[in-house]
């Protein structure tokens, strides 16, 4: 019989990276997948990382910082060129959200993998994206944008500020991850904390414009995944909860959300589409929204790329979005039939970071690194073990997602799947996030932006158990006596936070 | 067979007994290993897993979903922790720094800025008093516990 191998539809493209770690092999994994060659663009304290392997090229930039490599527009367009590159998927972060790259990358002569530069711009500027979403009819929360950032939109802003009443929050137009963003209370706590944003906000993104925001207490951060393709199909794939936050960092995601009501989602969904199509949206997005405990919603932004947490989506509606990433990059429909939602799935993620010390990042060797397996358990790492964990990037080593058939029974999963990972050599979160799946807020899904401070005021510790410290003493001290740290020690490791320690003092580990 | 581990309370000084393949200590027993995993019979009766390895002088120890630490003392040394100096709480790049030598500080003033993995860390003096040693500049890298700068107590 004769074998016949056969593109779906589509056409193959060479696809080029421009990212690093966990994301840059989740997009590598879905291209070769999909069957389009892969480069990959490393930076030299990148390589041998594990994303480099995934790939069918690399291509080594020049430069010590984030700005000389992964930032830099020019090397990685050169890259592209080098290797007959055809399409560029930002991942996220780094320049995933620059319009001037998205049209960059377009003039060269090549495919974005996102939507319209306009539609970047449009969204990435929060009051512009907050006119738009009024205009388009979605609700966004309540508050005023004030134009001009010198001093005397100062005393413009106090007004507003009367206006919108307090408590409100004071945000940067051009803000993100909770820079030049301010809470007030208080009407005497006002100019002092209007100053600092705007400070910060020109520091930061050389853009002084604040606006303000009735600041919405024991709301829910629920978000909506949107998909459109250049057919003039936009859908919705339903919402994530992702409330419980760190520093304005998620750590803990699900969908679907655990209070959602199927008539919610709708008008939720519907909302976003909207949202979606008033910037003639093309690509994947999020749409992120406050749910107040009075059951309004308010439009947040707009996230013109693919998120972090986009795994709880797939695992519940089955749908593959970095591939229909791609196919609508190369002009094919997107796949997903009529919205199915099925079980529950959670994300939690990995960082280097000590939660017992305000969440400093740690660095270290990944002298153990050993996932939890089983069904219902993807994880998506940028690390495998022998890494070394170096202060140069972002401290999120990985990302464990459960599916189960029930919220409950993926929280269950969950813990067993925390209980099992093993991380040596590098402080982690796993143990802060194992004992968040436990905090009653987590168990009833009542989780609000605050869960964190409000769970731990005064920092998080882990629970005292003299019982298995005991234990873990034996271990330590009977593996000492036994030598085994020296069956393949080089033994020459100072043991101090300053060199680099060696990965050969690690033991030997088989699996069978 | 006597070790000795630090810990943020002191150094723990551990007994342990040792019967054939079988050590204990506390009621505690471990029976065998294979490839870095160690068996335990913990004292209420439940059996475990550990996972052990070590880094630098450290060991690292995995059990019950439980991370612990400690770093092993060898016999006669002795902890030589910096106890006046304000150190990295963690590894990363000097940002900022707000003071010079000679001058005078008041508690809780800002002393220096640092950065690592897109976060800021503010280092601010615990104490009033007098800078005598400023040891890195704007721009360089510190590794985590390096000594920053020195504050000599307001008499």
């Amino acid at each position: 019989m004769e074998t016949i191998i056969r593109r779906v539809g589509g056409l193959e493209i060479k696809v080029l990276v421009a990212n690093r770690g966990e994301i840059a092999c989740r997009i590598l994994r879905a291209c070769k997948e999909a069957g389009h060659p892969t480069v990959a663009i490393c930076a030299p304290n990148d390589e041998g990382s594990l994303f480099t392997e995934l790939a069918d090229e690399v291509v080594l930039l020049s430069g010590d910082t984030i700005t000389e490599t992964y930032l830099n527009q020019q090397q990685i367009l050169a890259a592209a060129s080098k290797t007959g590159a055809a399409a560029v998927h930002p991942g996220f972060g780094f320049l995933s959200e620059r319009a001037d790259f998205a049209t960059a990358v377009s003039e060269a002569g090549l495919v974005w993998i996102g939507p319209s530069a306009s539609a970047i711009e449009k969204m990435g500027d929060k009051m512009t994206a907050r006119q738009t979403m009024r205009a388009a009819g979605v609700p966004v929360i309540p508050g005023e944008e004030v134009d001009g950032d010198g001093e005397d939109a100062l005393a413009t802003l106090r007004q507003a500020a009367e206006r919108v009443g307090y408590p409100l929050l004071l945000k940067a137009s051009s803000g993100g991850g909770g820079k030049g963003m301010r809470a007030v209370h208080e009407p005497g706590e006002f100019d002092q904390a209007a100053a600092g944003a705007r400070r910060e906000a020109i520091a930061a993104f050389g853009d002084g414009r604040i606006y303000i925001e009735r600041l919405l207490l024991g709301s829910k951060h629920v978000e909506i995944q949107v998909l459109a393709d250049q057919h003039g199909r936009t859908i919705h794939l339903g919402e994530r909860e992702c409330s419980v936050q760190r520093r304005h960092q998620k750590v803990f995601e699900e969908a679907p959300g655990p209070t959602m009501t199927p008539e919610l989602r709708e008008a939720m969904g519907e909302a976003a589409v909207a949202a979606a199509q008033a910037v003639d949206y093309v690509g994947a997005g999020t749409v992120e929204f406050l749910l107040a405990p009075s059951g309004e919603f308010f439009f947040l932004e707009m996230n013109t790329r693919i998120q972090v947490e986009h795994p709880v989506t797939e695992l519940v509606t089955g749908v593959d979005i970095v591939r229909e990433q791609l196919r609508i990059a190369t002009g094919e429909p997107m796949s997903c039939g009529p919205l199915m939602i099925r079980g529950h799935a959670i994300e939690v993620r990995l960082y280097a970071e000590d939660a017992a010390n305000g969440f400093l990042p740690s660095i270290g060797p990944l002298a153990v690194f050993r996932p939890p397996e089983g069904p219902g358990i993807r994880l998506d790492t940028g690390v495998r073990e022998g890494d070394e964990v170096t202060p140069n990037y972002d401290p999120m080593l990985a990302k464990l997602i459960v599916w189960a058939p029930s919220r409950e029974e993926a929280l269950e999963k969950m813990r067993r799947a925390l209980d099992e990972f093993v991380v040596l050599g590098t402080t982690t979160n796993i143990e802060f996030l194992r004992d968040l799946c436990d905090a009653l807020p987590v168990v009833d899904g009542s989780t609000t932006t605050t869960t964190i401070d409000d769970l731990w005021p005064s920092g998080w510790n882990p629970p005292n158990n003299p019982m298995l410290e005991e234990a873990a003493l034996l271990a330590a001290a009977s593996a000492e006596t036994m030598g085994l740290h020296r069956r393949n020690a080089t033994g020459d490791s100072s043991g101090t936070a300053l060199g680099p320690p060696s990965p050969f003092t690690t033991l030997q580990r088989r699996y069978p | 067979m006597q070790h000795v581990f630090a810990s943020n309370d002191g150094p723990i000084e551990v007994a342990l007994v040792k019967d054939g393949e079988t050590y204990t200590l506390e009621g505690h027993s471990l029976t065998k290993h294979s490839h870095g995993r160690l068996r335990l019979l913990l004292r209420d009766g439940r059996t475990c897993l550990a996972h052990v390895a070590k880094v630098g002088d450290t060991w690292w120890v995995h059990l019950d979903g439980r991370t612990f630490r400690w770093e092993r003392v060898e016999p006669g040394s002795s902890s030589a922790s910096d106890e006046g100096g304000l150190v990295a709480p963690m590894p990363g790049k000097v940002l900022e720094v707000h003071v010079m030598e000679g001058d005078v500080v008041e508690a809780g003033e800002p002393l220096m800025v640092l950065e690592a993995m897109k976060m800021e860390h503010r280092i601010v003096a615990s104490e009033a008093g007098k800078v005598t040693a400023v040891h890195f500049g704007v721009g360089e890298q510190v590794a985590q516990g390096s000594t920053l700068l020195e504050i000599e107590e307001a008499s």
